[in-house]
This record gives structure tokens, C-alpha cells and sequence, in this order.
């Protein structure tokens, strides 16, 4: 089994109006990973979400699942896109039915499954984003952050093996976007590999394993997320580093080296945790 | 949107939509089967009563979804019982005609209008449409007509929220503090919901291509549990309402 999932290759993509949203674009997915694509608004991250699931093509390059290049045929397609779900920015626009249950249902149904399967999965994918109790709620009662976990769960009841998502925390309030993180760590832990595009850099920092960084159609830098955000040509693309980052960093030149478990502090949680072991340490002494 | 209220809250939800389907159903039959007004009206008495007190639905709230309804029913039948006269014979050469001699059939038809209003609202009351839409799916209508039902119904609310947002956003900039401001921010808003829905119809179809559909929208029916105890029901009093109609003189 290859250690890479997706991949693309000098691809360049240009929309019919001619804005040219890729440009000789490559990088690499690794399996059961936590992507986090990064980049300025414009930079194409959409854009390459919809390449990986086969929507769009383009004309140069090629996007590879593990070794083989995709297969854009009419079944290479409805195959690629059980094994790829992507969840779009705005609920309202992939929502098709009124009724939760019958929406999340939608995916399944289009792969040809049995109607009795199809009936497990979507309580299944239900339960998994913790919308259980709403599936017989109309969709336009429900609250946004409600409505992007149906999103969710649509994709999910397709099984996928790559879970992408295009700016999920985008509208969530604090509360939603730990509700929804718990989520992506349940299927984290359970081997799916997860790309998520963000803005939020110290969302990244927390919760990516790996980072893609786009500019203007073409990778920036792309690997490990404490590396790839601490590198100061990406610092100056996004604008900033990690808050988390940061704060430790000027710790550090106060002869505070902050750790926990041996590592440096990535979240928020994490940093307040490592002063404390810090101090508890001090006082040891 | 009570209609929508009420299909969701209503104590018959979780039963069959195929026993509240036949029963509607049976209820247009008797409605036209009805060989006296006096029948009519029983037949949309019980239908009546059958949905406020057996699907609990508030009296205030079923009049007022058939208000609009019965305003029509009522404005139609007077424009029956009124005709405008061409003759020449009259003074004027035009004049209202009452059409007395035709007082009792149109009677009739209202009557019998009437009974089809309240079997209409005895489905529309204790069914969400998408429920209605997935029983015509059973009944094999045309895909495609399904379909477009199921996107309206869809973007109707998608879009009554945007037209919404929109209007709060013009009237914050005092788009509509006047008449002449007012009907120009009107035309921004039709301008603006055109490119919304176009951009949207674009947005659901990359949404379909990404759940891996390649035609018709196809949804899980939901399951109803107690459908034979409540099919049952439904035969036995959608029959018994026909047969009613029928008999009674
Ligand atoms: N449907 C479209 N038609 C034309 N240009 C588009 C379309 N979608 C995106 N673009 C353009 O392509 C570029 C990349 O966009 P996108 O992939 O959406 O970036 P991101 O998701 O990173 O914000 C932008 O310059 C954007 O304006
Ligand atoms: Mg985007």
C-alpha cells in the first residue's frame, strides 16, 4: 500500500472566463493523514478540491489516485467519488431534499446500493455527526452549523476513504466548531484520511498532521504543519503565524521552554496546559 | 408557512402518508359523488372535524390556511351567480344578470368545491410535502415532475430567506424610505434573486456531480412502522365516506 492517497501533477486550470485558478500545480495526500490546505482567498483551494473528486479536469498534468491516473469515465467516476466526498463551503447550495434523512440518503441511493443498506448507512452517518435526533426535522429549521453536519453526514453515508472539506468552520460559532472537531476526530481515529481547507491558522496548527499552502494557483510549501507555518515566506503569504506558535516562542526567549509530553504546544488547551507543567516544575525544584 | 407548521406537529405524523393519501382521495370521490349540496356539506363537515380533532389541529389555524381558499370558492361563485348581459333589448344595451333559475346548481358546485377543499387540506395538514412527494414517487408519476417538486419546494425557502436578507439589507440603507427609492430597490432585488438563482442552480449541480448522480434525483422513502393497522383504518373510513356520499340523497 503507497503512503500517498491523491495526488496531483502539474495541473493547470483555467476557468471558462479565463481567470486561471491553477497553475502547474502538485502536491501529494498522504493516507489516514489531517491535511490542512491553507491560502489567501482566490489562491484555489476550491478549485483543487474539485479536481480531486473528478469535477473538473484539466487540460495539462493529471491528478493520481495512489499510482494510477483517474479514470474519467462514466463508471471511474461514480467510483472515485465513493472513495473521494467532498463537502462544499454552503449548506444551502448541496442540500437537495426538505427532509434530513432523505438528503443524507441522496449519496447512497446514486452509488445503486440496496434500499435496506442504504437505510443503515444513513442512520449510521447520522448518529456519526450527532444529528440523530433532527432526522425527521425539515432541513430550512435546522441552524447553519446543524445543516453543514447533515452536509456531513451525506458525504459520510457514501463511506468514503478521503473526507474533503471546504472551509467547514467558516459561520460556526466557537461552540459549533468544537462540536464539529470532536466529529473529525472520531473519524480521524477511525483511519479516514481528512483535507480540510481553512483560513484559520491556529485552527491548522492544532489539528493538521500535514499543511498545503497555495498561492495564486501553485504550491507554496507543503509537509509537516509546524514546519510549513513556522517558514517565514508563508508567514509573509498568509500574513501571520499561529498564535499558539508564537506565544511559545516568546516564552522561550524568556527562558520559558514550554512542553507538553515532550513537544511543543499546538492549541490553545495545549500551551495553557505546558505553562502550568512548566510552573509545577519550577516549584519542584 | 402554518400549513408547514401544522404537517410537522400534527398528531397523525408518523402515520402512513399512503392511509392519509386514500382517505384525501376517498374524500374528492365522495365530494363528487355527492348528489345533493346537503351531502357535500356532510362530507366536508366530517372531513373537517376529522382533521382538527383527530390530527389535534388548532380551529383558528385550520381557518386561517382556508381562508384564501374559501375567499375564492366564494368570489367564483358569485361571478357564476352574476353574468354581465349583452342584449339589446335593455336600456342601457349591457346589464348584471342574476342567474336565479341556476342558484341551485351553482350551490352545488360550491358545495361540492368545498368538500374537495377540506379532503385537500385533510392531506396537505397532517403530510409534509416531502412525504406527498415521495407517495406520488411510489405511484410511479413522472420522475422528472417529482424532481422539479422536490427542487422547488427546496429553494423556496432558500430563496424566501434570501429575499429576506436582501430586504433587510436595502431597507437598513433606507432603500425603501420612499416611493421612488422603493421601486428601485425592488428592481435590485429581482436583479439580484436572478443571478442568486442561477448561480445556485449552478452550485447544486456540482453538488449532485460530487454525491455521484448522473440523473434523476432518487431518495430513500421514509418508513412508516404501524402502516397496516393505519391502512386499514384509512380503507375502512374512506369507504365508508364514499359510500355515504352515494346513498345519502
Ligand atoms: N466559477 C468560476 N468562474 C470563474 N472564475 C472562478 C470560478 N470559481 C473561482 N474562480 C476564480 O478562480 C480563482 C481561484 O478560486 P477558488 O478556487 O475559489 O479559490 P479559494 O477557494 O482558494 O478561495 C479565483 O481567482 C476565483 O476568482
Ligand atoms: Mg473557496
Amino acid at each position: 500500500m503507497t503512503d500517498f492517497i491523491l495526488s496531483l501533477k502539474d495541473v493547470s486550470y483555467r476557468y471558462p472566463d479565463g481567470t486561471s485558478a491553477l497553475n502547474d500545480c502538485s502536491l501529494t495526500i498522504r493516507r489516514g493523514m489531517r491535511t490542512a490546505v491553507l491560502g489567501a482567498n482566490g489562491a484555489g483551494k476550491t478549485t483543487m478540491f474539485l479536481h480531486l473528486n473528478g469535477i473538473l479536469r484539466s487540460s495539462t498534468g493529471h491528478v493520481r489516485w495512489e499510482e494510477t491516473p483517474l479514470d474519467y469515465s462514466r463508471d471511474g467516476m461514480r467510483k472515485l467519488r465513493s472513495r473521494v466526498g467532498l463537502v462544499f463551503q454552503n449548506p444551502d447550495s448541496q442540500l437537495f431534499s426538505a427532509s434530513v434523512r432523505e438528503d443524507v440518503s441522496f449519496g447512497p441511493m446514486n452509488l445503486g446500493l440496496p434500499k435496506k443498506i442504504v437505510r443503515e448507512r444513513v442512520e449510521k452517518a447520522l448518529l456519526a455527526v450527532g444529528m440523530a435526533e433532527s432526522a425527521d426535522k425539515p432541513v430550512h429549521n435546522l441552524s447553519y452549523g446543524q445543516k453543514k453536519r447533515v452536509c456531513i453526514a451525506g458525504v459520510l453515508a457514501m463511506r468514503p476513504e478521503v473526507l474533503v472539506l471546504d472551509e467547514p468552520m467558516a459561520g460556526l460559532d466557537a461552540a459549533m466548531q468544537e462540536e464539529l472537531t470532536v466529529v473529525l476526530e472520531h473519524l480521524h481515529a477511525a483511519g479516514m484520511t481528512i483535507i480540510i481547507a481553512t483560513h484559520d491558522l491556529d485552527f491548522a496548527y492544532g489539528w493538521a498532521d500535514e499543511a498545503i499552502v497555495l498561492q495564486r494557483g501553485r504550491l507554496l510549501a507543503q509537509g509537516n504543519v509546524a514546519e510549513v507555518l513556522l517558514k517565514p515566506d508563508v508567514q509573509t503569504e498568509l500574513g501571520s503565524s499561529p498564535i499558539v506558535a508564537e506565544i511559545t516562542s516568546s516564552l522561550a526567549l524568556t527562558g520559558m521552554a514550554v512542553r507538553v509530553n515532550g513537544y511543543l504546544p499546538r492549541s490553545r488547551s495545549e500551551l495553557l496546559k505546558a505553562i502550568s507543567e512548566f510552573h509545577r516544575q519550577e516549584n519542584e525544584q | 408557512m402554518l400549513t408547514e407548521q401544522s404537517a410537522y406537529t400534527n398528531r397523525w405524523r408518523q402515520i402512513s402518508p399512503v392511509a392519509k393519501g386514500f382517505v384525501s382521495i376517498c374524500g374528492m370521490v365522495a365530494a363528487f359523488a355527492a348528489g345533493s349540496p346537503r351531502t357535500a356539506l356532510l362530507v366536508a363537515l366530517i372531513l373537517s372535524l376529522a382533521t382538527v380533532l383527530g390530527a389535534n389541529i388548532p380551529p383558528v389555524r385550520y381557518l386561517r390556511v382556508a381562508a384564501p381558499a374559501l375567499f375564492f370558492l366564494l368570489a367564483s361563485g358569485l361571478s357564476l351567480l352574476a353574468s354581465l348581459d349583452f342584449s339589446y333589448n335593455s336600456t342601457f344595451g349591457l346589464s348584471l344578470h342574476l342567474a336565479e333559475s341556476e342558484l341551485p346548481r351553482i350551490f352545488q358546485v360550491c358545495c361540492r368545491s368545498l368538500a374537495c377543499l377540506t379532503a385537500l387540506l385533510f392531506l396537505a395538514l397532517t403530510t409534509p410535502l416531502t412525504d406527498i412527494i415521495s407517495l406520488m414517487r411510489r405511484c410511479k408519476l413522472p420522475e422528472t415532475l417529482l424532481d422539479l417538486m422536490t427542487l422547488s419546494y427546496r429553494t423556496l425557502f432558500v430563496l424566501s430567506e434570501a429575499v429576506h436578507e436582501t430586504v433587510t439589507a436595502q431597507s437598513a440603507r433606507l432603500g425603501y424610505a420612499s416611493l421612488t427609492l422603493s421601486l428601485r430597490s425592488l428592481g435590485g432585488l429581482v436583479a439580484n434573486l436572478a443571478v442568486q438563482v442561477w448561480q445556485r442552480s449552478q452550485a447544486l449541480h456540482l453538488a449532485a456531480l460530487a454525491r455521484g448522480n448522473d440523473g434523476a434525483l432518487r431518495f430513500l422513502e421514509p418508513d412508516y412502522p404501524d402502516s397496516p393497522r393505519a391502512i386499514s383504518c384509512a380503507v375502512i373510513s374512506g369507504v365508508l365516506l364514499v359510500v355515504l356520499a352515494v346513498y345519502l340523497p
